[in-house]
């Protein structure tokens, strides 16, 4: 007899919390992903410099008179120099990442967008990173039609017209690729690469060939360094908590 | 029931649908409308033969500000005979400055179109003509309105009653008379058609001659694919819809889904009707949306293969172009400006 009395709100009971707990379960999941939280107090950084030993190839006058009004809007020469070597050998334009070592850590993309321009009929910056997920923002700051179009294998490859004075393309990347070149259909001496990684640690050198990695948690990576004429290195580094690796990456010329 | 009674029942019918049809068949004798060069003969439908009264008629109409709500917009307000027929905008304006959302297609030569407005979804001149009438965001009149307006005029009672015989005004009416003033403006003998078809071979420069090779060629403008140069004339389009991609916006998505809007085909989404290129360096701006300034962004757009979208035409490929080529093909785009009829004059003769 009690029996039943105790039955009916017991299942009453077990289907609200049921009902509760699959909620309170889902909502987390669907509304933010469990991103990886870091933590300042152990994260530390991977720094290094790129450098270049040998005979460089030597810089190429671009010809831009297939369209006279690219070829206007530069007083010089224009050269493309693929490997700009600077003092000591120093490599720009190497994209540096870490290609393993983050296990299934999940990274919030960064809300502000990278940029790459159209200007003078050349793309700037040569080489970039985002983040899978980042906003890619593309400019025509030229008074002629470009056409960008990145030739990608993971992601899905698009090209899209820009009129002089169109408003900036903008697009994401859902998946991690290393390296993507991109070129203009229009103008074939134009070309960049953009290198999508699914967390925030990538840079690209500068002239003076360093890169910066800050706030990696500690642990055991393997880093690449990627350059569009010299290739792939990789780096296996280990990360303590709160430590500073140092690195020297070298590329050698013929 | 006996035969006699079928017999009448059926007279009865078909005396209806004859009414129905006599009720806008044009009387008096048919005209023909000279052939410009470079054009085949106007295709004239059988119920409504081009007389010199329909066609006035349908000037007059063409310019009627009555026909829209407010009396402020007419046909030619948009296809403005000073512009090509065109209205020189992006967009198409109707009433109280609104604007559309495709570029206003020029009237010149649209009698050949095997379809009318951009995604073809009106089959004839005919039911062309009484569709922006009713547009809100262009002439925005029922056409019982239309009908009432011009009925309480006694110079159009006379007129119509000229042109089709004693009768109401009808919409029918309107519309044939429209579409058979429209069948008068056509537009050829284009320094084009002089080479082409007169064997003028003086006719184009040599940079136009330079321009019309790389029209045609596959391997450089593979223009002539869509826009057709035919043996005896030419219309400049192939008469088809199809997806360049135009229209995207920054994201990559299209705006406008063209004919699949009407046709709910797949294969159709954002395909539009190949215009002819006949005075086309006078009917700036282009594409349907108008988003192409000039003839120079067009070309670059071609040569750049278009926008990516899955439906992407297969004609439209990255183009190979030098500068010389470039200048060449507008040489050409600029010999296929042609005479203008000016809407004024009564084209055609008596037969």
């Amino acid at each position: 007899m009690t029996h039943r009395w105790v039955a009916l709100p017991l299942c009453v009971f077990l289907i609200l919390v049921s009902a509760c707990s699959d909620k309170s379960n889902i909502e987390p999941d669907a509304d933010e992903p469990a991103y990886f939280k870091i933590d300042p107090n152990t994260a530390g950084m991977i720094a290094g410099n790129v450098i270049f030993k040998g005979k460089r190839p030597a810089p190429k006058i671009v010809d831009m008179d297939q369209d006279p009004q690219c070829a206007e809007l530069h007083q010089q020469s224009v050269y493309d120099d693929p490997v700009s070597v600077g003092s000591e050998g120093s490599l720009a334009n190497a994209f540096v990442w870490i290609k393993q070592g983050l296990d299934d850590k999940k990274f919030e993309p960064p809300t502000d967008p990278m940029v790459i321009d159209q200007k003078g009929c050349w793309f700037g910056p040569r080489v970039l990173g985002l983040q899978v997920g980042q906003t890619f923002k593309v400019l025509n700051s030229d008074p002629v039609t470009h056409n960008i179009h990145p030739l990608a294998e993971i992601n899905r490859e698009w090209n899209q017209s820009q009129s002089p004075g169109a408003e900036p393309l903008i697009r994401k990347f859902s998946r991690p690729e290393v390296m993507i070149r991109v070129k203009c259909n229009i103008h074939n001496w134009m070309h960049a690469w953009i290198g999508v990684v699914d967390h925030p640690y990538f840079a690209v050198t500068g002239p003076d060939g360093a890169f910066q990695l800050n706030n990696v948690p500690p642990g055991k990576y393997t880093i690449e360094v990627w350059h569009e004429v010299l290739g792939r290195k990789e780096e296996q580094i280990t990360l303590v908590r709160a430590g500073r690796s140092e690195t020297i990456i070298e590329f050698k010329g013929e | 029931m006996s035969k006699r009674v079928f017999i009448v029942l059926m007279a009865a019918l078909l005396g209806v649908s004859c009414t129905g049809a006599d009720d806008a068949y044009p009387i008096g004798d048919p005209v023909v409308i000279e052939t410009p060069l470079g054009l085949p003969e106007v295709p004239v439908p059988k119920d409504s033969p081009l007389t010199a009264d329909l066609i006035a008629l349908g000037r007059r109409l063409f310019n009627e500000v009555r026909l829209s709500s407010d009396n402020t917009v007419s046909c030619a307000s948009c296809h403005n005979p000073a512009l090509h027929f065109a209205d020189g905008l992006a967009v198409a304006k109707g009433i109280g400055g609104q604007l559309g959302t495709r570029n206003t297609p020029t009237v010149l030569n649209a009698a050949y179109s095997v379809a009318q407005f951009w995604d073809g979804r009106a089959a004839t001149l005919e039911r062309q003509a009484g569709i922006p009438i009713t547009a809100a965001n262009e002439m925005n009149q029922s056409h019982e309105a239309c009908v009432t307006k011009l009925s309480a005029d006694e110079e159009y009672k006379a007129a119509f009653e000229k042109a089709f015989g004693p009768g109401p005004i009808t919409m029918s009416r309107i519309e044939k008379a429209l579409a058979a003033f429209e069948r008068t403006l056509l537009s050829g003998n284009s320094a084009f058609d002089l080479y082409k078809y007169a064997g003028n071979k003086n006719a184009l420069s040599e940079a136009a001659i330079r321009g019309l090779q790389v029209f045609t060629d596959r391997n450089k403008g593979n223009c002539a694919t869509c826009h057709v140069i035919g043996e005896t004339y030419a219309l400049f389009t192939d008469g088809k819809f199809h997806n360049l991609g135009v229209g995207m916006n920054s994201s990559g998505e299209l705006t406008d889904m063209g004919r699949f809007n009407h046709s709910g085909v797949k294969s159709d989404r954002g395909t539009f009707r190949t215009p002819s290129l006949r005075n086309v360096a006078k009917t700036a701006p282009y594409m349907h949306d108008g988003s192409l300034k000039t003839l120079p962004e067009v070309i670059a757009f071609y040569m750049g293969g278009g926008n990516s979208n899955p439906q992407l035409d297969v004609e439209i490929r990255p183009l190979m172009l030098s500068a010389q080529d470039r200048n060449d093909l507008l040489a050409f785009l600029d010999a296929l400006t042609g005479d203008i009829p000016s809407g004024e004059e009564l084209h055609g003769r008596k037969r």
